[in-house]
């Protein structure tokens, strides 16, 4: 998003404008930036929140009355309306292909991320339940848990829908919450307080505020909790801070063993693994670590994603992420330097690039594989947004320390015994050993920790008469 | 010569601007009046200034003398017709190396005269105290406001403020040990606030912000302020939208522009089909804005931007030709007025390749 530029307040025309929400009303800032599509074309005016329009609107949370959390049934239907119906004048197509066009992310994970937030709003109360078991009650004495905080900021990423479900659930738990919104997707925490508020929240409850770095900033310092996607500068800055929740990079894993190089359904497994939703989620596996031959995993790896078609990236067929040209031309020099150290297994088969033309303006980002000579290879762990995998060997003897550092560590084959010994390492979030997705799980099994145990807090009632 | 620089509509008269110019090369080029600084760069420019300067664009002659400042001993800056006068010295900001130094006896009173009278159009308080959240001490703007408060009937509080520790906590990446600092403002401003009735306050945005941010300290002076001059550096125009009508819709707002160098240029009463919320005028012809092509050279049209060039030609200082960091977009005179507007001031800036952003977020 470009800086704000009071000048050009006027000029967006006929554009549609998103613009900050405070008291259930749209704001019409006078601070604006044009976000545009992949391919450059202007998609909507986007109005920014500055810090003293954020301040007004942490003011207005703050002086809202006291309510009890919002019943289940709001949620569910907020995310009825999320899913189907025309919200600010913006049909779920329309929502999809403003996504799409902004962030890259193929249409396909945003359609199966909106039927993802409208499932997951339906059965808000079983997932904050599963983190809150039956606190305890007895006649005169009870457990109840409360937000440790009146009002929440959260600082949402871009790569995927999904992560808007965290805040909402906040919102559930009880707390208010102040939203600011990626750069490129505006689009999806607007859609969902647009859902949430017809569905009757109290706008008092909500704001939505777009804006830069410094307005986020501001957000964690003045609001009482904080959540934050980031990278792992972001990590970093905030990872001392104990009120604020860090949801920080994936770096998620697979060990393999021998023999995972002619297993033409784990290969599979590990492609869908790998560039499922265009390889942005957190959860999309980035390094593979495997017992047996390196070169030979890398190259059959290799082979299978090459064969993910080039596609535009609203075409509902289409796997693999696209970005803008500049954007694309800077990402491959950066490539160059990033793996100079490394075995590339992919790009000779592209006849050079990474970088593809779909025919749409945009540049769709093809698949890399490189391997490296050690488990601590400094590229072992780096994340970009769209399919780039490092394989990479692992001996016994390494034990789990080539697996921290992930948000999933998936152990499909030969290595599955470690799972115990790995959910043991304090920085890995999850571990998976069957055939399934990385991201598998029931509502009731955490994907990263608990956001219940940073938001709420238990508190005594004794409505005892006396004491026994 | 006092007389043209205080009657805003002669301004437009060629003939006063010419007459003010001639003055101006004759008092800081003759041996008896000028300053031994300009006195000996005379023989090299390259042509007479007595002679050779007849209209502003003849000023872009000069050599752009300014970073000369940093380092001339200040008592050749003192022209020799005013050597009777007390002076003081300022200092530029002085964020990168030594600070640029100027002297002034006069002139820059009859700058903050005039802008007194703008605030007067802009419905500013006659009375009532003024607090000071800005720098003192070397910095021109310290006296410019207790002058103001004093012309105004007032008086001024200040606090200590120094701009340059805070820059130097910034540019060696220590930003909490500076949102520490803007926090001990905020301390030293509530031990005012506290018992005293402060009816305009001078400060900078991002200070103004913080204020907003602590209830008290807000509380306090959003029932007492009746003017808010704002200064040093830009607002968006939603920030100022929210500081009008928000958090101080009982105050008037104005804004000054200027630095050591250019004098101040205050923000003139809006009018209707203005484009820019804020509108600097400079204190024409003693302080003079071009805004130029920052490629060509050339001056922009109005709506465009530019980088700031600036003349200052008061009796106490004569700088010619000083092209600032500075950019600004060129607007229209007011409404029987000939002196263009300044607008949405900013820094140069060049533009940026894209950045690659490691990880999924």
């Amino acid at each position: 998003m470009a800086a704000p530029h009071g000048a050009n307040a006027h000029d967006s025309g006929a554009l549609p404008a998103i613009n900050p929400v405070i008291g259930g009303k749209d704001v019409e800032s006078r601070d604006r930036s044009e976000l545009t599509a992949l391919d450059g074309t202007p998609l909507v005016s986007v109005g920014l929140a500055p810090r003293l329009l954020a301040q007004a609107a942490l003011n207005r949370l703050r002086g809202g009355a006291d309510a009890p959390a919002p019943p289940a049934e709001l949620f569910a239907a907020a995310g009825e309306l999320f899913a189907t119906a025309e919200l600010n004048g913006e049909s779920p197509e329309e929502y999809r292909r403003r996504v799409v066009l902004a962030t890259g992310t193929p249409g396909a994970a945003i359609t199966r991320a909106i039927e993802g937030i409208h499932t997951q709003l339906g059965i808000i109360e079983r997932i904050n339940g599963a983190e809150t078991p039956a606190p305890y009650e007895t006649r005169g004495y009870r457990t109840v848990m409360v937000p440790r905080g009146r009002i929440l900021a959260a600082i949402v990423p871009n790569n995927h829908p999904e992560p808007n479900v965290t805040w909402v659930r906040a919102l559930a738990m009880g707390a208010r919450v102040v939203v600011r919104p990626g750069s490129k997707d505006p689009f999806t925490p607007r859609r969902l307080v647009a859902a949430l508020l017809a569905a009757g929240l109290d706008p008092d409850t909500v704001a939505f505020l777009p804006g830069g770095h410094d307005v986020g900033e501001h957000l964690l310092q003045q609001a009482d909790l904080g959540l934050v996607y980031g990278g792992p500068d972001a990590a970093a800055r905030f990872a001392h801070r104990g009120d604020v929740l860090v949801r920080g990079p994936g770096r998620s894993k697979v060990l393999v063993g021998p023999g995972a190089e002619t297993d033409k359904e784990l290969l599979d497994d590990l492609v869908q693994w790998i560039s499922e939703d265009g390889g942005v989620r957190c959860n999309n596996i980035s390094l593979v670590l495997t017992s047996g031959p390196v070169a030979a995993l890398a190259d059959a790896l290799a082979e299978r994603l090459a064969d993910l078609p080039v596609r535009p990236v609203l075409d509902e067929l289409a796997t693999l992420p696209a970005t803008s040209p500049a954007n694309g031309e800077a990402l491959a020099g950066h490539l160059t330097g990033l793996t100079a150290g490394a075995r590339d297994h992919s790009t000779h088969r592209y006849g050079g690039s990474v970088l593809a033309d779909p025919g749409d303006g945009t540049t769709v980002l093809r698949p890399l594989v490189v391997s490296v000579d050690r488990a601590d290879h400094a590229l072992a762990g780096t994340e970009l947004g769209f399919p780039f995998i490092v394989v990479a060997p692992w001996q016994p003897s390494d034990g789990t320390r080539p697996l921290r550092e992930s948000l999933v560590v998936s152990l499909p084959g030969d290595h599955a015994g470690l799972a115990g010994a790995v959910l043991r390492e304090p920085s890995v979030r999850k571990v998976v050993t069957g055939r399934v997705k990385p991201w598998a799980g029931v509502p009731e099994t955490p994907h990263d920790g608990s956001l219940a145990q940073f938001l709420l807090e238990p508190k005594g009632l004794v409505t005892a008469e006396f004491e026994g | 010569m006092t007389e043209l620089v205080n009657d805003v509509l002669g301004a437009d008269d060629p003939n006063a601007v010419s007459k003010h110019l001639r003055e101006m090369m004759r008092w800081h080029f003759d041996p008896a009046t000028g300053s031994p600084f300009w006195l000996r760069k005379a023989p090299g420019l390259g042509f007479d200034p007595l002679t050779d300067i007849v209209e502003i664009a003849d000023l872009r002659r000069f050599p752009d003398v300014s970073g000369e400042l940093r380092t001339v001993p200040v008592e050749d800056l003192v022209p020799e017709g005013s050597a009777g006068n007390s002076f003081d010295v300022f200092e530029s900001g002085g964020t990168v190396g030594a600070p640029k130094r100027v002297v002034d006896s006069e002139s820059r009173g009859q700058n903050v005269e005039w802008v007194s009278e703008v605030l007067t159009d802009h419905g500013f308080p006659s009375q009532g105290h003024w607090l000071h959240v800005g720098p003192t001490g070397p910095h021109v703007v310290g006296r410019t406001v207790r002058h103001l408060a004093q012309l105004r009937g007032s008086m001024c509080f200040t606090l200590d403020f120094d701009p340059r520790w805070v820059k130097r906590l910034i540019g060696s990446g220590r930003p909490e040990l500076a949102a520490e600092y803007r926090e001990y403002l905020l301390d030293q401003i509530e031990l005012v606030v506290n018992s005293q009735n402060i009816k305009v306050l001078f400060i900078t945005p991002p200070v103004l912000e913080a204020v907003c941010a602590r209830p008290a300290l807000y509380d306090a002076l959003g029932a007492s302020l009746e003017g808010i001059l704002w200064a040093g550096t830009s607002i968006s125009p939603e920030s100022l939208h929210q500081i009008e009508e928000t958090f101080f819709p009982r105050a008037r707002v104005a804004a000054i522009y200027g630095n050591t160098l250019m004098g101040i240029a205050p923000q003139r009463v809006r009018e209707a089909g203005d484009s820019h919320p804020a509108v600097f005028r400079p204190y024409f012809p003693q302080s003079i804005v071009e805004l130029l092509h920052p490629e060509t050279g050339e001056p922009v049209e109005y709506g465009e931007r530019g980088q700031v060039l600036v003349h200052q030609l008061s009796k106490d200082m004569f700088l010619p030709n000083v092209l600032e960091r500075d950019t600004a977009i060129r607007v229209r005179p007011a409404k029987g007025d000939h002196i263009d507007g300044l607008a949405d001031i900013g820094p140069l800036t060049t533009k940026d390749a894209p950045a690659v952003i490691e990880g999924v977020y």
